[in-house]
């Protein structure tokens, strides 16, 4: 961000400047064909030509600065040939003619010769050429070859040369690196003003690079040698440090919220369905599945009909996700799980029968290996925020989708016919009954939508995680954890545990790694049992 | 309540050889186990069958040790697997530095971890005796601080299911690592000794398998004198309404974590007599998928009968060996059709077909077990 401000003020400064610049006259411009006839003369003459050039090449103009390059180009591979007071430039070393050098017109190149060139004069000629190149190279493979031989000269490169690359530069990865190189540049520059000024340039821009960059000079000489340096370095990487510390972390629990989104998805109607029914679906994590299928599905599609909306499947998903998810669930219930409601654990060997099922048919249909799906620019990507944290938006994404999930299931349980039903039923099954509510019909519809909200979890996840047949069992291990945690029939002990899983998995990860993680979040859970069995937010109700 | 309760009165003496009169099926799978031991001996069929029916024992006796904690107790566990990987895992760990002992030529695993020595949590195992007693020991252990953490707290039903299931599930990403030091990813296998013999010779792979129809045999014996005692009474009592026998001063936990524990070990023996026979173990025996698997056989088979679980391992397992072979890809379909076929018209599993039993234990009270 403030890096951004600061090139934005600076190609705002030079804009200023080159506009004012032609009104006072200031900048000759290059004669080009006094400067080749400098490169035919002697070592002193060379050099001081492209001395000239390369103090002058942060104003220069482009064209200017390509002809140079040209030229440069041709000297090196001894294509520039001299004649008397003109240089003549070959299309190919060895050639009978060639173009004369500010006018074009066609000269022999008999009795000319090439100019030799000492090596202090080749380090010159190279730093040049790759200053033309930087600056005025066509395409950015050029601009990037340009800007390696400029980094390895940086030494005799003005700042001026760089900056301007900086702004000019339309890609933004090597819009990046040439700014890398810069900061890197003044860094090393044998003026204490401007390397101080560096050192706080660079700390502004705090990232995990920046660390090494500092760090890096702790083994430089004025380190040890200057009190002044020696402060603001170490200031620096403290500075840094602290905010990479606090970058990662946000990282860290930005990651942690997208994991406890998908969570939440998943297990929020795993909760709705065990609260009601007292039925373990084991197949909840196939729900998920047929969820992201359906959004390939849906993907398909449009690329089929509508290639120009592609970018809009994933919106387009949402319904149709849901709603397929939901359909096989009450599939499910009404062929196999209403004969088994008084049965809770062969319910549930019949919903791993059911996944089983499911997994398999889904591989003998689509195969087993990963889907590709064609990521729509909304979800690539991101926004770097503050040091190295980089909000993508395919999490933000879960993140949203799961907030918006989260109230609408909150309205339909609390403001919905439906709703009241379902808490009824859950609360107290034969009294609803008596009180004339048809609670099979209540199972049934709950039980499709807690599938449908697995199906919308399956969406959420396909911009994030790998989808293919067996993905389901990476999720159902933990949402169940939520779900016991949290508490039966709580859409609000859901998102609590699910944050608190999401949250402690990502948070331990980092340090003792993912199956620490894991360990040690099913060993609080066991413990957390042992106080509250019931989990965070138990309902209350008989049954 | 149960038919073996009513056969075995209150007052009658304990006996050291239970009475098999009062279950006729039970009776039977014996009989048969035993008539299998013998006819392995002196039929000598080839090495591939006797190992077969060698696994499918170890399997059978998993089953029973599931069936003893739900059959009769009610609780499901999803992480039996667990136990039985122990059981393998110490068992593994055992024929390799026993080898390692006898013939001084490193195992594999050795080279893979870099190792120039076997680790310090080796010592020992290659004594046969001391690693029974760690294989037993450790799975009762394991299985004590779970079930205590859970019973204590009262934890059951579908909540004890899906936090076992955690737990073994947790196993299963701790022995993928391969920094645990017991073969990770690979596991191990590579076996060539056991107590001092090649383990391939078909005198060993005969006495391997008969040995695990004994162990069956002994299993089921030992699991029917259990459950006709007075402890079995409680164990029914407990699965039928743990409520009320807490009520009137039984200590349920005590009786639920004795029999839990005693499970693990069996389910332990399952895995020890497994693993020389099959040749290999790996972290996949802790997939959750498996340990589902082992309430299948059991559901299967019919819960709650010692001889239905034996039947239900021992019929699916068989099927799984020739059709993941014959037509892996329709294993699975084949595999969950029978699950719901069993679950939705068929509540005592296989034994229905044969109408052993004329009415369902669960329909008989109120009905709260699955």
């Amino acid at each position: 961000m403030v890096e951004g401000v600061k090139a934005w003020i600076c190609g705002t400064f030079l804009l200023l400047a080159g506009l004012v610049q032609p009104v006072l006259g200031a900048t000759p411009g290059l004669d080009r064909a006094g400067f080749a006839v400098s490169l035919c003369g002697d070592g002193v003459a060379q050099t001081r030509a492209l001395d000239a050039l390369i103090r002058s090449s942060g104003e220069e103009a482009v064209d200017d600065l390509a002809a140079a390059g040209i030229l440069l180009r041709g000297l090196l591979e001894r294509r520039l040939v001299c004649l008397g007071d003109t240089a003549v430039l070959l299309d190919k070393v060895g050639a009978s003619a060639g173009r004369e050098v500010g006018i074009g017109a066609v000269r022999s190149t008999e009795g000319g010769r090439s100019p030799v060139l000492g090596l202090r004069q080749r380090a010159l000629t190279e730093t040049a050429l790759g200053i033309a190149t930087l600056v005025a190279g066509e395409t950015v493979e050029l601009r990037s070859k340009g800007l390696a031989a400029v980094e390895r000269r940086m030494a005799g490169v003005p700042d001026a040369v760089l900056l301007r690359a900086q702004i000019n530069e339309s890609d933004a990865g090597l819009k990046a690196a040439i700014g890398v190189a810069a900061q890197g540049a003044a860094l090393s520059s044998p003026d204490p003003m401007r390397r101080l000024a560096a050192i706080r340039a660079v700390a502004d821009a705090p990232s995990g690079a920046a660390v090494s960059r500092l760090s890096a000079l702790r083994s430089d000489p004025a380190y040890g040698a200057d009190p002044a340096f020696r402060a603001a370095l170490d200031a620096g990487i403290a500075r840094v440090e602290r905010a990479v510390w606090i970058g990662n972390g946000l990282a860290l629990l930005y990651n942690g919220l997208s994991f406890a989104s998908i969570l939440f998805m998943a297990a929020a109607g795993l909760a709705i369905i065990f609260g009601l029914m007292g039925v373990i679906n084991l197949a909840q994590g196939e729900f998920i599945m047929v969820g992201a299928y359906a959004a390939y599905g849906v993907q398909d599609t449009f690329r089929r009909f509508a290639p120009g909306l592609l970018d809009l499947y994933l919106l387009a998903a949402i319904p149709v996700a849901f709603l397929a998810a939901a359909l096989v669930g009450i599939l499910i219930e009404a062929l196999i799980l209403r004969h088994l409601y008084r049965r809770p654990l062969m319910s549930l060997l019949a919903t791993w029968a059911v996944s089983l099922f499911l997994i398999n048919l889904v591989r003998v249909v689509f195969g087993s290996q990963n889907l590709q799906f064609a990521m729509p620019s909304y979800v690539s990507g991101g926004v770097p925020l503050y040091a190295d944290f980089i909000v993508t938006w395919n999490r933000l994404f879960a993140i949203a989708f799961a907030t918006a999930t989260l109230a609408l299931t909150l309205l339909i349980l609390k403001r919905t016919p439906l709703g009241l039903d379902i808490r009824a039923v859950t609360q107290n099954r034969d009294m609803a009954a008596c009180l004339g509510i048809r609670t099979r019909r209540v199972d049934r519809l709950a039980f499709g939508f807690g599938s449908g909200l697995a199906g919308l979890a399956g969406v959420a996840l396909c911009p994030i995680y790998s989808v293919n047949p067996g993905m389901g069992a990476t999720f159902i291990v933990d949402s169940f954890m939520v779900v016991v945690l949290g508490g039966v029939g709580t859409v609000v002990g859901t998102l609590v545990a699910a944050l608190g899983i999401g949250g402690a998995n990502v948070l331990i990860e980092p340090f003792y790694g993912a199956v620490a993680a894991k360990v040690i979040v099913l060993a609080g859970i066991i413990l957390f049992l042992q106080r509250r069995p019931e989990g965070l937010f138990a309902v209350r109700r008989r049954r | 309540m149960s038919g073996a309760m009513e056969t075995s009165s209150m007052a009658a003496p304990r006996r050291l050889v239970p009475d098999l009169g009062g279950d006729p099926l039970l009776a039977a799978v014996i009989g048969l186990v035993l008539t299998g031991a013998l006819a392995l001996v002196l039929l000598q069929p080839a090495p591939y069958l006797v190992n077969m029916v060698g696994q499918l024992a170890a399997f059978a006796i998993l089953a029973v040790s599931l069936d003893l904690v739900w059959g009769y107790l009610g609780i499901l566990s999803l992480g039996h697997g667990l136990f039985f990987a122990i059981g393998g895992y110490v068992c593994a760990m055992h024929l390799l530095s026993h080898a390692y002992a006898v013939t001084g030529v490193a195992p594999d695993l050795m080279q893979f971890m870099g190792w120039k020595s076997l680790p310090l949590y080796w010592f020992g195992l290659a004594s046969a005796p001391y690693a029974l007693v760690v294989a037993l020991v450790l799975s009762a252990a394991i299985a004590f601080v779970f079930g205590y953490a859970s019973f204590r707290s009262r934890v059951n039903g579908v909540y004890f299911s899906i936090i076992s299931q955690a737990l073994v599930y947790v196993a299963m990403l701790l022995m993928f690592r391969n920094d645990t030091g017991l073969g990770g990813n690979n596991g191990m296998t590579g076996f060539p000794l056991l107590f001092g013999h090649p383990i391939g010779a078909p005198g060993m792979v005969t006495g391997l398998a008969v040995a695990t129809l004994l162990a069956l045999a002994l299993v089921l014996a030992g699991a029917r004198a259990l459950v006709v005692g007075r402890i079995g009474r409680s164990m029914l009592a407990c699965r039928d309404d743990e409520a009320r026998l807490r009520t009137l001063g039984y200590s349920t936990t005590r009786l639920k974590l004795g029999i839990w524990c005693l499970s693990a070990t069996i389910a332990a023996l399952a895995g020890i007599l497994y693993v020389p026979q099959v040749g290999i173990i790996n972290p996949r025996v802790l997939s959750p998928d498996l340990s589902i698997e082992i309430a299948v056989w059991v559901a299967i088979g019919g819960m709650g009968r010692l001889g239905g679980a034996v039947i239900g391992a021992v019929a699916v397992n068989a099927l799984k060996f020739w059709l993941s072979a014959a037509m892996p890809e329709a294993w699975p379909f084949i595999l969950s059709g029978l699950v719901l076929v069993v679950v939705l018209g068929l509540p005592n599993g296989l034994l229905d077909l044969a109408t052993l039993r004329p009415k369902p234990t669960w329909l008989r009270r109120g009905g709260g077990l699955g």
